[in-house]
């Protein structure tokens, strides 16, 4: 496979922090905050992480594939993905929703 | 210097400053390489300034001078902005001599992320400049 | 193929004296040589071989900041001459017998930039993206009661950020 774009499955994202400190272009740029669910049958609330935005920029991005490795929910992969290509830079900085839906359309 | 034009839209010549700046270069001449470029026809070659200037690759401050330059002295071409260092520094980004940034001294018309991008982002973004109607 | 191979560290004042030994002693095969910045000194290291590569030898030796000198040891190994330049450029080394001009580094960069003491500004002027936690924004805004402490980012010695 073509290795020409980082996809993001929201899904599996704990908000971990790992792919955010261990990218060394510093381009990993994610924003969370903690909720507390009280499943059903369970004593106490749960906290847990909710994703609030997440954001690569592509004009820094080296496609070193560090994020991907360390990701320990494997919610980075690996995918193929037409020429990312702007007239402006800061179009570059790919969020939540294209950097999931633009998987969907990777031809 | 090398003029090319793009093999499936010969109306579209890029000139190619064929001292390369890094490893971005590379893939410029990988697409010439897969017939994504071929050689401009002899004949417009010297008549008509290029209207792309593709800065690929690593710009340190001490070489800015010389891409200046050269961006200068075509003060009507476009100017593309290939792979990650020629945009933001890329994997350099805080390295001291590394310019930051080429947009930071000439306008930049498209921006083509990847390190590097590959061969077929390099045809894409002409053919961005070329639809845009910029590119003549 | 390399069977054996020995590592031994040496004083600075026996450096050449050690290298010429290892060299009349058969290892007349120059690999490379190298640096490290260590908080006690620059290291420097240099690797030797039989001719035949069945034996190699690592010698080291530590040099002071205060004073970063050593004895060349181009004249034994004339390949080591370029790889004590390049030590030279990037670490500030002097390696005494050897030319020493510059051989890429422009000259206007000031400190050598693989010494750990050379600040990339860079770094400490771009908010590092991992401090931000699941309760502080990425603008250090806490929006909870996080409960560890603000991280440093890597490869940032902690004085950096202060200075
Ligand atoms: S590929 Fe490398 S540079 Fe790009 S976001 Fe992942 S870790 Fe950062
Ligand atoms: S390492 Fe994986 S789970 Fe953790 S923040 Fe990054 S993408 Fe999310
Ligand atoms: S963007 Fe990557 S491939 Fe291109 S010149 Fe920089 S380091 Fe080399």
């Amino acid at each position: 496979m073509i290795h020409s774009f980082i996809a993001l499955l929201p899904d599996k994202c704990t908000s971990c922090m790992l792919c955010v400190r261990e990218c060394p272009a510093w381009c990993i740029h994610l924003d969370s905050h903690t909720e507390e669910v009280t499943e059903p049958g369970a004593r106490r609330p749960k906290k847990i992480n909710v994703l609030d935005s997440f954001d690569i920029d592509y004009s820094l991005c080296m496609y070193c594939g560090i994020c991907v490795d360390v990701c320990p929910f494997d919610a980075l992969e690996w995918d193929q993905h037409r020429a990312l290509i702007s007239d402006s830079r800061v179009d570059l900085t790919l969020g939540i929703t294209q950097l999931t839906s633009e998987k969907d359309s990777a031809n | 210097m090398a003029r090319y034009q793009l093999a499936e839209h010969p109306h579209c010549e890029v000139e190619v400053l064929t001292a390369g700046l890094a490893c971005c270069t590379l893939e410029v001449e990988a697409a010439v390489t897969a017939g994504l470029l071929i050689p401009a026809q002899l004949g417009n070659q010297a008549s008509t300034p290029p209207s792309v200037l593709v800065i690929s690759g690593t710009v340190t401050d001490a070489l800015l001078p010389s891409v200046l330059d050269v961006i200068d002295r075509y003060p009507d071409a476009q100017l593309m902005s290939f792979g990650a260092c020629a945009t933001s520094g890329g994997p350099y980004w805080d390295s001291p001599p590394v310019t930051k940034g080429i947009d930071q001294f000439s306008d930049v018309a498209v921006y083509v992320a990847g390190c590097p991008p590959r061969p077929e982002a390099f045809v894409a973004a002409l053919l961005s400049l070329a639809q845009a109607g910029i590119s003549s | 193929m390399m069977n054996v191979s020995v590592t031994e560290t040496v004083s600075p004042e026996k450096w050449r004296e050690r290298v010429l030994q290892a060299h009349d002693h058969g290892f007349v095969f120059f690999d490379f040589l190298t640096a490290i910045d260590r908080d006690s000194g620059v290291e420097v290291v240099v690797r030797l071989a039989f001719n035949d590569l069945s034996e190699s030898i690592s010698l080291s030796t530590s040099i002071n900041h205060a004073s970063l000198r050593l004895d060349s040891i181009a004249d034994i190994f004339p390949g080591a001459g370029w790889h004590e330049r390049e030590v030279g450029e990037m670490f500030g080394m002097n390696f005494v017998g050897n030319d020493m001009q510059q051989l890429l580094r422009h000259e206007a960069l000031g400190l050598p930039p693989m010494r750990k003491n050379v600040v990339l500004s860079a770094r400490v002027v771009a908010e590092w993206p991992g401090a931000a936690e699941p309760e502080i924004k990425q603008d250090g805004r806490k929006v909870g009661n996080p409960s560890r402490r603000r991280q440093r980012p890597p490869g940032v010695p902690e004085n950096w950020l202060q200075s």
